[in-house]
């Protein structure tokens, strides 16, 4: 078979998955649903593959291949066409897209198991992924802005899966409004481009790039960052993660970390052709992405739920990959995406088994000591935070030095994103192993010490860790029991399947050329790019890199070592002593407030004004109210006409045929 | 003959016709007066028929003919209908639809 049917079946693997599971949910029982979820997503990955391997035996000149299914509109110049583009960039995306997915349904399998409401749970976890993969595989804006949008739609399903909870159903809210004004920004952004190329199609509109007018140019390219920040919560578009993280833990290692948050780093790639032309559009995404990773990681030191501290070092994280990618980093923002993902969706599978070990609790303040009672779990949290700290020689530590020794061969004024990439680096250290050494170390908790003796702890009463609110266990509420990876195999496997990805992820892209077969892989895409290849670092940069994100890394762990394990207290008495800076922390720099007060106030306020005023008043009043008294007043006016009386009737008959013969006699 | 004077017997009968429509409440004669117009009515076009020499007006009439019967015979229903409840035959009673 052709590369592009192998990718066309990608597709079609997970959307089938997604209508037999909804169609069929009264008839699976038991786990079953899960598993053909996981099946689904494991032939597309199969079918990933295959399209990586038909796709390499190709020359390289002629790995970007374009399909069309078939023509949706092509009129007034619009060409809307179902349309995938099969390059290097796109497998890559697919391949880890598909391949982490795989791994997270096999661990939701059981993670999920007694939650009623399985089915729909893969259902919308199998839309998701097909949404995922027809935004990394479209071949146009039409289909980009298709996927986009399903994205955005998936991930508010799953954020509120729990829909009887109500902070899960606001956060979902939030999540997609958030969202949504992402997609306006994408279309505008679209539709700027498309007026000077009069393509939708990517191919296309690189080629005619240059013909472009600068202004709409950068109007468009900011426009499509809006898109990019919206998706992959950057400043200020970022509230929405942390909140996100009220749907189950899974769909947090899924959505919110692994998959579609990054797809802003996707498009920014894809687009590069276009950003390049675009020196403002350059400087607006670096500068974000480096004060978003700076932000969040403080953020990530302050916050105690177990996972909205992951959800700030996603965003920080993110913010590396859109620095990267905006400055021409396209290799090292895509490699540590790819590594980003395995890590991320470790360390959140291991929060999941620390929350079912707690049995439900998310709070770090609650926990503790929980090294002996849970000893994967605790191997697994420190692969994974070993390499989202940077520590030689795990994944992350490669990545994040490619980016930024990739920064500081562009010189001047990216220098300073270099330094503040380097002290989030620091932060970044710090505060993974605050959630390591809190979670796994110091006095065991009764949680942890009933475990260590074979019992795992049972809630009486469930309850929302968020606010405290009782609740059941029925449909929309999770479910009675929760399970840890120690028990559980399926979770055992997916997890020790991620750990080794996280160590070893690195060897595809080493420094000093060892290994560059990422480079090597993507150059097709990048092919045209001023920056992919003159940004390689040099020897004595890379190696600066590395000397410096060895000790940066190793420093924050030292530092997370003393003040959490070695002299417990530390951070007692930094709080104390700097209570301003806690509580800017613990409130998130008060984005949420300012958001509030800037956005949702006065669209509230005009919602009531408008409801007031312009509904009753105008609407109400004057246009429905007034036609009515118009027709009824004119009604009234010839109402007396009809009198009833058949004479009468007679009479004006004969009166009017009599005035009609005048008037014809006398014309003539 | 000329086509004149039987045009005026025509409008003359018409007009009587009319004016008993106008002027009569009982509407037994208000339908006799009806049959006078259409029948002044066939007086006037089977006078056109045989002035211009062809049948068009003749097959005209008995079209108006068939029309007038079948309109009196709804007439004469209601008018019996109308006696059954006991309602006054009075055109100008019947009343009920007026706006």
């Amino acid at each position: 078979m052709s590369t592009t049917t192998w990718a066309w079946l990608v597709l079609a693997c997970p959307l089938a998955g997604t209508v037999i599971l909804s169609l069929g949910f009264r008839f699976w029982p038991g786990r079953a649903a899960g598993w053909i979820g996981t099946l689904a997503i494991a032939a597309s990955f199969a079918c990933a593959v295959a399209t990586f391997v038909s796709l390499m035996a190709k020359d390289p000149e002629h790995r970007r291949i374009a399909s069309t299914l078939y023509q949706y509109a092509n009129t007034v110049r619009v060409d809307a066409k179902m349309t995938i583009l099969v390059d290097p960039l796109s497998v890559l995306m697919m391949l880890v897209v598909s391949g982490v997915s795989m791994l997270i349904h096999l661990y939701s399998v059981t993670y999920m198991t007694r939650d009623r409401g399985l089915s729909r749970y893969f259902a919308y976890l199998n839309y998701f992924v097909f949404s995922m993969l027809l935004l990394v595989l479209a071949g146009n804006f039409f289909i980009l802005i298709v996927g986009w949008a399903f994205v955005g739609a998936a991930s508010y399903l799953l954020i509120s899966f729990w829909y009887r909870r109500r902070t899960a159903t606001r956060a979902g809210m939030k999540a997609f409004v958030i969202n949504v004004v992402g997609d306006v920004g994408l279309v505008l952004g679209t539709f700027f481009l498309f007026r000077s190329t009069h393509t939708l199609d990517f191919l296309g509109t690189f080629a005619h790039a240059k013909q472009i007018p600068h202004g709409d140019v950068t109007a468009g390219c900011i426009l499509l960052l809006v898109g990019a920040f919206a998706k992959s919560a950057q400043i200020p578009f970022h509230t929405w993660l942390a909140d996100a993280m009220e749907g189950p833990t899974p769909v947090s290692a899924l959505i919110h970390a692994a998959t579609m948050v990054t797809a802003g780093v996707y498009l920014i790639a894809r687009m590069h052709p276009i950003f390049e032309l675009s020196t403002a559009a350059e400087i607006v995404g670096a500068s974000i992405g480096g004060l978003t990773a700076f932000v969040a990681a403080t953020i990530g030191l302050a916050v105690t739920d177990i996972k909205r501290v992951i959800a700030w070092s996603t965003m920080s994280q993110i913010g590396y990959m859109v620095m990267g990618v905006s400055t021409g980093a396209y290799a090292a923002g895509m490699f540590h995406f790819m590594t980003h993902a395995f890590f991320k969706a470790l360390l959140f599978m291991g929060a999941g088994s620390v929350i079912g070990a707690m049995a439900g609790a998310q709070d770090m303040d609650r926990m503790g000591g929980f090294r002996r009672a849970l000893p994967f779990t605790f191997a697994c949290m420190v692969i994974g935070g070993l390499a989202l700290a940077a520590i030689p020689p795990f994944s992350g530590y490669f990545s994040k030095d490619e980016i930024l020794a990739s920064i500081s061969e562009r010189g001047g004024g990216w220098w300073a994103l270099y330094v503040v990439g380097y002290a989030a680096a620091l932060l970044t250290a710090i505060y993974t192993f605050r959630l390591i050494f809190r979670v796994f170390l110091g006095e065991p908790v009764t949680e942890a010490r009933e475990l260590e003796e074979g019992h795992l702890h049972h809630a009486d009463v469930h309850v929302n860790p968020t606010d405290g609110e009782v609740e059941d266990t029925d449909v929309g509420f999770p479910g009675p029991d929760h399970f840890i990876a120690e028990r559980e195999f399926p979770m055992k496997v997916a997890m020790t399947l991620l750990a080794v990805l996280a160590t070893v992820g690195g060897i595809v892209l080493l420094p000093f050329h060892a290994t560059d077969w990422l480079d090597k892989f993507l150059e097709p895409t990048f092919a045209d790019s001023k920056y992919f290849g003159a940004l390689a670092p040099t020897d004595s940069r890379a190696a600066l890199g590395l000397v410096l994100g060895a000790v940066i890394g190793l420093a924050g762990l030292a530092i997370a070592w003393t003040v959490w394990v070695r002299r417990p207290g530390t951070s007692a008495r930094v709080i104390e002593r700097f209570p301003r800076v806690h509580r800017l922390l613990v409130n998130q720099w008060y984005f949420d407030e300012i958001l509030d007060t800037l956005f949702v106030r006065p669209a509230l306020w005009f919602g009531r004004w408008a409801q007031s005023f312009f509904e009753r008043v105008f609407v109400q009043g004057a246009l429905v109210d007034g036609a009515a008294g118009v027709v009824r007043a004119g009604s009234a006016a010839v109402r007396t006409a009809q009198s009833g009386l058949l004479r009468a009737y007679v009479g004006l008959l004969v009166l009017g045929v009599v005035a009609v013969a005048l008037y014809f006699l006398l014309q003539s | 003959m000329d086509i004149r004077w039987y045009l005026v017997v025509s409008a003359f009968v018409f007009s009587i016709g009319a004016t008993g429509v106008l002027t009569r409440r009982n509407p037994l004669v208000i339908l006799l007066c009806l049959e006078l117009m259409l029948n002044a009515a066939n007086l006037a076009l089977i006078a056109f028929a045989r002035m211009w020499g062809n049948g068009d007006g003749q097959i005209f009439a008995i079209i108006v003919m068939v029309v007038a019967a079948c309109e009196v015979t709804v007439g004469l229903g209601l008018i019996v209908a109308m006696y059954r409840r006991r309602i006054p035959i009075d055109v100008d009673e019947a009343r009920e639809l007026h706006g």
